[in-house]
């Protein structure tokens, strides 16, 4: 849906495609909060040598404009001489050069950034005719009353002076396609349409009439049609349709604004922003035509244009370029709180004078003094009242949520909250409550909600995407509902509240999830070395163990067979076989110790054989049910562990061992009559029984009162 | 006797065919791994099959799992499982039905114990390793029937449980058998068992006893 708007005159560049029109619009979510980033545009041409860029043409108009009002002021100056009448307003050279440099220099500010958008041009064209219109009453007046002849032309100027509603135009065209340089939409092409014709005919009207614009109505028209009295209608008319066209222009700006989001919206409210100058305006319009009386109100009315014309270029340079777009809602809140502040201060001051007045009497320097000091010492609490009454009555949204964040943060410092609620608070004080906080773990660079869980960037889909940042460095990543992409500054204030606690938050996720993986790798390596000790025990009994007998058989055979005259070897060879046999009970009990070949059978059938082995009497109750391999090796070897302790160092006449399952965990109980006072210390058994224990997640309580025994009651959870 | 040998180290196998063939049996077949000892065990219909727990593939307990198929498809043919540690899992459940044996492999050095399992395997009878029996006979919490047992009594139930005769465990124990005789019906009447004059009916109640109240 391209279409050609009639607004810009002849371009150099032709319409924007639709492609680049998309990325203007598009939302950067990550370039939100970068505040003064603004994507400069490729260069549009290849450098042929041949082609300027729009650039420079841009500001060559800009700087025309410039040197052209700077000659009309010049021109002032010397009618100003002469006292000729309607010249010499010095106080109005400010507002006629920054009514001219604000549209130009904005102008070409945006061409040079965003060629493709025609505001550019719009604001260059606007701010050069405006120039011009504006030079020529000064050149008119000194070339038809202060010197007259001295410079030619002087009733051209007048004509060109008498175009003044040239003030319109630029203001006009950028109504219909603020901000992105189209039609709001392709209907209101033909409004667009009647806009442009209702200026064309107010200017050709102009042109053509035989009277001119004040000051010059004895001036006569050097294109003068000498219309008849029948079409005198046409004026009137052409006024009418300019002042329908302004309206229609509102209108279009309304409409936008209401369908605007995001960006755009702040877009809209920058414009809506410098039209608030408008109603200002009028009021100051009206104070100047009491105070200096008819004479001035011309003037007046002129530098209320002007500045409108300056307020409303700046606005839309700030629109277009992006530059410090976000701070639309700060400006109007704080426009609103010192608005707000100034007339209480003011009548407060009124307030007080009134009242010292009449205590000390009228003129004492006294009564000044005591305002003012009062009023100083009131600025701050008035401030910060002004504030929090323009938040709660503009913007009640955020300032209930920057308030629950605030507080939230100090529960956290005063320890009454967990900081990885944040994201709960978030929810709350941004009032989505899908919002989702992920926390950044840096050395992955992955991201982990608050109970660890890692999980992958989300993508930027149904819901939006906001990165969260303390000192400059992304420490998360908020998901929320598009619409609060709408709200810039809500989502910006509350989580530069939040940061500190985000922050928080996330050291604590990242240290959790160290310390589970520190906790993952010692149980992996205790793993490990189960299997080793697996692997240890198969290689001595398959290997050593295998050897050994078939030497003993060897050495048997030999034994048995030896003739009648060698029987004598017999006793030798039948005492090397024994020795092979004490070999084999070596290497069975070595294996046995690195792992009991009967854990294959279960913790039952391996404590059992323990039990036995055991050179005091163990009492065993063991559960005959199966557990992970490793839950059965931890066991088994605490146990062992447990009773070689007990036996060594606390000589008890009896030990109970117990092994039981109850709720999802392996409960061990090993009880002894002995000595007690066991102690888990360096290098004791019980410290690497400790080890053991915790590598599978569980837990181990030793009690053992000097005299009373010892009692150490493990639990591992084994998940069945 | 004639015997089929199954077990993976070359030497070891030769060596125990050569134990064999020393005290006059005939040797039909030696093999390394069940597959092999299945085939040959239903082409020779051995009386004697020797076979050892771990074979390959897997070296797990492939050698129990064929036993069980032999004890039921061939079943004049007895099988005596060799271990290299005891593992009582199915062994229990294999040496109540007769004609299975299981012993650690070292017991093999003790060449006339072993040859006399081999001869009450073939016959229908048992042998059971004494580390086998140990765990079977250690205190049980859940029953202490064995507790009033004497400790001579034990003994002779221990021997029983081996697998052997009244006549060998006079032997060992250096009494007379009718000694045995008396306490091996003391033991009976104690465990609440049949008194039974075959050996080998004798050793299966006292088995079944045993692996009732263990497991």
């Amino acid at each position: 849906m391209q279409y050609r708007s009639w607004l810009w005159p002849v371009l150099p560049t032709s319409p924007p495609p639709l492609a680049s029109l998309v990325e203007e619009v598009s939302v950067d979510v990550e370039q939100r909060f970068g505040g003064s980033t603004v994507a400069r545009d490729p260069p549009l041409h290849e450098n042929d040598g041949v082609r300027i860029a729009p650039s420079v043409i841009a500001w060559c108009l800009a700087l025309a404009a410039l040197a052209m009002i700077a000659g009309g002021v010049l021109l002032d100056l010397i009618a100003a001489e002469q006292h000729v009448p309607d010249s010499g307003s010095a106080w109005l050279y400010p507002f006629l050069v920054t009514a001219v440099s604000a549209p130009a220099a904005v102008g070409a500010l945006i061409v040079s950034r965003r060629a493709r958008n025609p505001i550019g041009w719009i604001l260059v064209v606007g701010a050069l005719s405006l120039a011009a219109v504006l030079a020529a009453t000064p050149y008119a007046l000194v070339a038809l009353e202060a010197h007259p002849g001295s410079l030619p032309g002087g009733s051209w100027a007048a004509l060109v002076s008498s175009l003044w509603p040239v003030f319109f135009a630029w203001p006009l065209a950028v109504a219909f396609v603020f901000p992105d340089g189209r039609l709001p939409s392709p209907r209101w092409h033909p409004y667009a349409l009647f806009a442009a014709c209702a200026m064309t005919l107010l200017f050709a009207v102009l042109l053509v009439s035989d009277e001119l614009e004040s000051p010059f109505a004895d001036v006569p028209n050097p294109v003068s049609l000498r219309l008849p009295d029948a079409v005198g209608f046409l004026r009137p008319l052409a006024w009418l349709s300019v002042f329908g066209s302004l309206i229609v222009g509102a209108a279009a700006i309304r409409v936008r604004y209401r369908r605007s989001k995001g960006i755009e919206r702040l877009q809209m409210l920058w414009l809506a922003y410098a039209a608030l100058l408008i109603p200002l305006g009028v009021v100051w319009f009206l104070v100047l035509a009491l105070a200096v009386g008819d004479a001035g109100s011309d003037n007046a009315a002129l530098a209320f244009l002007l500045a409108m014309e300056a307020a409303v270029a700046i606005a839309v340079g700030v629109a277009v370029t992006r530059y410090r777009l976000y701070d639309i809602d700060r400006l109007i809140n704080r426009t609103l709180v010192y608005g707000v502040l100034t007339a209480s201060l003011g009548l407060l001051y009124a307030l007080v004078s009134l009242l010292a007045g009449v205590a000390a009497g009228r003129g004492s320097t006294w009564v000044t003094a005591v305002a003012v000091l009062v009023v100083a010492a009131a600025f701050r609490p008035l401030r910060s009242r002004a504030q929090a009454a323009v938040d709660w009555r503009f913007d009640r949204v955020r300032y209930e949520g920057l308030r629950r964040m605030r507080t939230f943060v100090d529960d956290v410092r005063e320890g009454r909250r967990e900081p990885e609620d944040v994201g709960a608070v978030l929810a709350d004080a941004l009032r989505d409550p899908g919002a989702e906080l992920l926390f950044r773990l840096p050395e992955s660079d992955a991201y982990a909600d608050r109970l660890g869980t890692v999980v992958a960037r989300p993508s930027d889909s149904e819901r939006a995407v906001t990165s969260v940042e303390h000192r400059g460095q992304e420490i998360g990543l908020l998901r929320h509902k598009r619409a609060l992409l709408d709200r810039p500054d809500l989502l910006r204030s509350v989580l530069a509240a939040a940061s500190l606690a985000v922050e928080i938050a996330r050291l604590r996720v990242e240290v959790r999830l160290q310390l589970a993986e520190v906790e993952e790798s010692r149980a992996r390596v205790v793993r490990a070395g189960y299997e080793e000790r697996r692997r240890l025990e198969r290689d001595l009994h398959d290997g050593a163990q295998q050897r050994l007998v078939t030497l003993g058989i060897v050495l048997r055979r030999l034994q048995r067979s030896l003739p009648r005259e060698a029987q004598i070897l017999g006793p030798a060879l039948g005492s090397a076989v024994d020795e092979v046999g004490e070999a084999i009970e070596d290497l069975r009990t070595i294996a046995a110790g690195v792992r009991p070949p009967r854990l294959d059978e279960g913790l039952a059938a391996a404590l059992a054989d323990l039990a036995r082995a055991a050179p005091v009497p163990v009492d065993l109750e063991a559960t005959d049910d199966r557990l992970p391999e490793e839950v059965e090796a931890a066991a088994y070897f605490v146990v062992c562990e447990a009773v070689t302790n007990a036996v060594k160092h606390g000589s008890p006449s009896q030990v109970r061992v117990e092994a039981t399952v109850t709720n999802g965990s392996l409960r061990l109980l090993v009880v002894d009559d002995g000595s007690g006072g066991a102690k888990v210390a360096g290098g004791t058994g019980l410290m690497g029984l400790t080890d053991r224990v915790e590598a599978q997640g569980g837990t181990l309580l030793i009690e053992s009162p000097v005299g009373a025994g010892t009692r150490i009651e493990v639990e591992i959870p084994c998940g069945s | 006797m004639r015997i089929v040998i199954a077990e993976d180290t070359v030497l070891l196998r030769e060596g125990l065919a050569g134990l064999l063939e020393d005290a006059g049996h005939e040797v039909v077949a030696r093999v390394g791994d069940a597959g092999a000892l299945m085939a040959v065990v239903a082409e020779h219909e051995p009386d004697l099959a020797v076979v050892d727990v771990r074979m390959p593939p897997d070296y797990e307990d492939e050698g129990m799992r064929a036993a069980a198929d032999i004890r039921r498809d061939h079943p004049d043919t007895g099988v005596l499982v060799l271990s290299q540690h005891v593992e009582t899992r199915y062994a229990l459940e294999l040496v109540g039905t007769g004609g299975f044996g299981y012993l650690l492999k070292h017991r093999v050095l003790d060449v006339d114990d072993f040859l006399d399992a081999a001869r009450r395997v073939n016959e229908g009878g048992s042998a059971l390793d004494p580390e086998v029996v140990a765990t079977l006979l250690s205190p049980q919490p859940r029953d202490d029937t064995l507790g009033e047992l004497t400790p001579r009594e034990r003994e002779v139930l221990a021997l029983m449980a081996e697998g052997r005769t009244n006549a060998a465990i006079a032997k060992r124990l250096w009494l007379t058998e009718r000694t045995v005789e008396t306490h091996v019906r003391s033991i009976l009447g104690k465990l609440g068992l049949p008194v039974s004059g075959d050996d080998h009916r004798r050793v299966l109640a006292v088995l079944t006893y045993l692996r009732a109240s263990t497991v």
